[in-house]
């Protein structure tokens, strides 16, 4: 076949044309997915969240849907929110009690159970569910059919605890490193992308932020707060928790900085501001994931630390770290202590082994010392 | 040199001025003062006369703005008083003197043994790389390291409460001495602190430990693909000169540093385990100083705590220029 002078070959490529080259992100998952165990800690970290956010369907003492006077309600919706929970059944002087006062005082009312009638807050009392007795108290609640993980010293359900408990520790984790994130990548971008005086200024306030030892400046700010929520420790952790982040952006930015598309952003006419979000950033993004995954482990750690020292959120509130100073306090009920220290053990090294696998996938030199 | 080490030290004392500037401040901030806490301890229902509040605030300062207090804790700082402390009524630097003994105590035999054990350790799995007896090393090694220390600590004490009580493995779970401790023999009470520090120094090890194995296993690792080993095991040395005769003696250069980033710990201590083993150190100094809002004591652990870090840090850098003769400071 011939072509004429003056038109284009036909070209015979039109109907695959070359793949797309994976973008970075696809890439560092392509690496992280190789390694299993960082795999499995991702599967583990996935299915704890999936526990605290179905907490009060798995464990409660609340029905999770049930039908009362003509109208659906949905009262186990009270252990994320207080105000969730409707206040026809403070009205109607249920008293926290569902099974009994929904069947006396409207026969026709039907409810949906959580899995295991227990509650995180207070003592289970005979038969409040038929056949169940009460929860033991003292020394005496070692774990049973009934209170799978035994109870504490004033009778409430250990797995009752844990199980709402996943809610503060996967919060605090997401929440104070979240925090931690923004102010580090802030800074150490800043720092990084003007060099100079503004560097200089930065990174002293970095260096001085990590000469302080971290608990020590834990607990200096927590004692500032008249009463302490869990939302003031999120807050404290995440204001000390940001240095490594910054000094790996900083890091990440001064390298960065020289390259050609910033350079070619700069001569387009781009502000500081879009040249360090849209361009710099995305590129430096996947290294920082590291110590944000790290950073999740530690803030678990000093959370459960810090309920254990008694300087966490108020007692009521149920936290792994709140039912191991329970532990403490008599060591005979070995199952205060091992199965909230077992939780936190695993889901610290889950972090760690999810950093582990992001460090692998995102640092090419690690990368090619696997062969 | 002498150029880099005054600079260092310039930005070194900005530092530490910001650093205790801030935690003045921070702590001045928090509700209750340690003479309304000590009273309301001594006796609930005994409330102070206003005048006599005025006149205990004006003693230790307290009635004075944040700022100024400050600056005056800073002037006896540099005439190198540290202040008395308000809630038991002794100089600060006497408490810390006091409570200096025990934490080294427990400090200086875990970081012993935690580099007895972590060069070999950490040389073994480099030797062993990829065999099955490196991998369950290193697996183990890997969990220890993600043990949190006051975890392993209950579940010790646990054991040892519950299971080991009564038996020829009993120790003893609590404090620094025993009950009889005062009528014992020089050697008696020798023995008494020892198997009171077991379970302490077990603890302040293995994560330590988790984490000094790795560290130098991956520099190793590093250090074990350059060409240099490869020639050394190409003339015929054996795998266990190549490995500690040429290949660790090239990571001691981040082993310096890290070593510098340790010792301050060993200063500071473990305000937890010193508080789950009533183990009577610095660590617990601090957190009792909080408790009683104890500015004086708090600030003189803090100075003493930020003091360290820089001036190892300082020394680790220094250290550096030493082990390493491409690095040198201008």
């Amino acid at each position: 076949m011939t072509t004429p002078i003056g038109k284009t070959p036909p070209s015979n490529d039109v109907g695959n044309p070359a793949p797309r080259s994976r973008g970075y992100f696809a890439e560092v998952w392509r690496q992280f997915r190789r390694r299993k165990l960082s795999l499995a800690a991702l599967g583990f970290v996935l299915t704890l969240t999936a526990v605290a956010l179905f907490s009060p369907a798995i464990v409660g003492t609340k029905p999770i849907v049930c039908k009362y006077q003509g109208r659906l309600y949905f009262p186990a919706m009270g252990y994320f929110y207080d105000k969730w929970e409707n206040p026809v059944f403070m009205r109607d002087k249920f008293r926290r009690i569902y099974p009994k006062n929904l069947a006396s005082k409207d026969p026709k009312s039907w409810a949906v159970w959580p899995l295991v009638y227990q509650d995180p807050y207070r003592r289970v009392r005979e038969n409040e569910w038929e056949g169940r007795p009460a929860n033991p108290s003292g020394d005496q609640g070692v774990p049973s059919q009934f209170n799978l993980f035994g109870t504490n010293q004033s009778g409430v359900d250990v797995f009752a605890q844990m199980v709402h408990g996943t809610r503060v520790a996967l919060l605090v984790g997401v929440f104070s490193t979240g925090i931690s994130a923004l102010i580090g990548i802030t800074i150490g971008s800043l720092a990084g992308y003007f060099r100079g005086w503004v560097d200089v200024v930065l990174s002293r306030l970095t260096e001085v932020v990590m000469s302080v030892p971290a608990l020590v400046l834990i607990l200096a700010l927590i004692s500032i707060f008249e009463k302490t929520s869990i939302w003031h420790v999120m807050a404290v952790l995440g204001a000390t928790g940001w240095t490594g982040i910054a000094r790996l952006t900083r890091g990440e930015f001064l390298r960065l900085r020289e390259m050609e598309f910033v350079i070619g952003a700069q001569a387009m006419g781009a502000g500081w501001m879009r040249i360090i979000f849209s361009h710099v950033l995305p590129n430096a993004l996947a290294p920082v994931l590291v110590p944000v995954s790290f950073g999740i482990a530690s803030a678990i750690l000093v959370e459960s630390a810090l309920s254990f020292l008694g300087f966490g959120s108020p007692p009521p509130n149920p936290s792994w770290g709140a039912v191991l100073n329970n532990g403490r306090s008599n060591l005979q009920m070995w199952w205060l202590v091992v199965f909230p220290g077992t939780a936190i053990f695993l889901t610290v090294l889950a972090y760690n082994l999810i950093g582990e696998g992001l460090q692998e996938a995102t640092d090419p030199r690690l990368r090619n010392n696997e062969k | 040199m002498l150029n880099y080490l005054i600079r260092r030290v310039l930005i070194g004392s900005v530092t530490l001025l910001a650093i205790t500037a801030i935690i003045y401040a921070l702590i001045r901030q928090m509700p209750g003062s340690p003479i309304t806490l000590q009273l309301s301890e001594a006796d609930p229902s005994k409330s102070i006369s206003e005048e006599d509040f005025q006149r205990m605030r004006a003693m230790y300062g307290l009635d004075k703005p944040v700022h100024i207090a400050y600056f005056d804790w800073l002037g006896s700082l540099l005439q190198g008083d540290l202040g008395r402390s308000i809630s038991r009524k002794q100089p600060v630097t006497k408490l810390i003197g006091e409570r200096l003994g025990p934490t080294l105590l427990l400090s200086v035999p875990s970081l012993l043994l935690t580099y007895l054990l972590a060069v070999p350790i950490g040389l073994f799995s480099v030797a062993r790389s990829h065999r099955p007896e490196e991998r369950c090393l290193s697996t183990l090694l890997y969990m220890l390291y993600s043990l949190p220390t006051y975890v392993a600590a209950l579940l010790l004490l646990v054991l040892f409460a519950k299971k080991l009580q009564g038996t020829s493995f009993e120790l003893p779970l609590f404090g620094m001495t025993g009950d009889e401790y005062a009528n014992l023999t020089p050697w008696r009470k020798l023995l008494d602190i020892g198997q009171h520090m077991i379970l302490p120094v077990t603890c302040y090890t293995y994560s330590a430990l988790a984490f000094m194995a790795r560290f130098i296993k991956s520099n190793m690792e590093e250090v074990i693909r350059q060409d240099y080993i490869r020639t050394a095991r190409a003339k015929g040395v054996s795998n266990f000169g190549v490995i500690v005769v040429h290949a660790f003696r090239n990571t001691l250069i981040p082993f310096v540093t890290e070593l510098g980033l340790t010792l301050p710990g060993l200063l500071s201590g473990s305000v937890i385990l010193e508080q789950i083993f009533t183990w009577p150190g610095i660590g617990r100094l601090f957190f009792e100083a909080i408790g009683e809002r104890d500015y004086p004591t708090i600030m003189g652990l803090t100075l003493m705590f930020s003091l360290m870090t820089l001036v190892f840090q300082l020394l680790a850098d220094i250290l550096y220029a030493f082990v390493d003769p491409r690095v040198t400071y201008h």
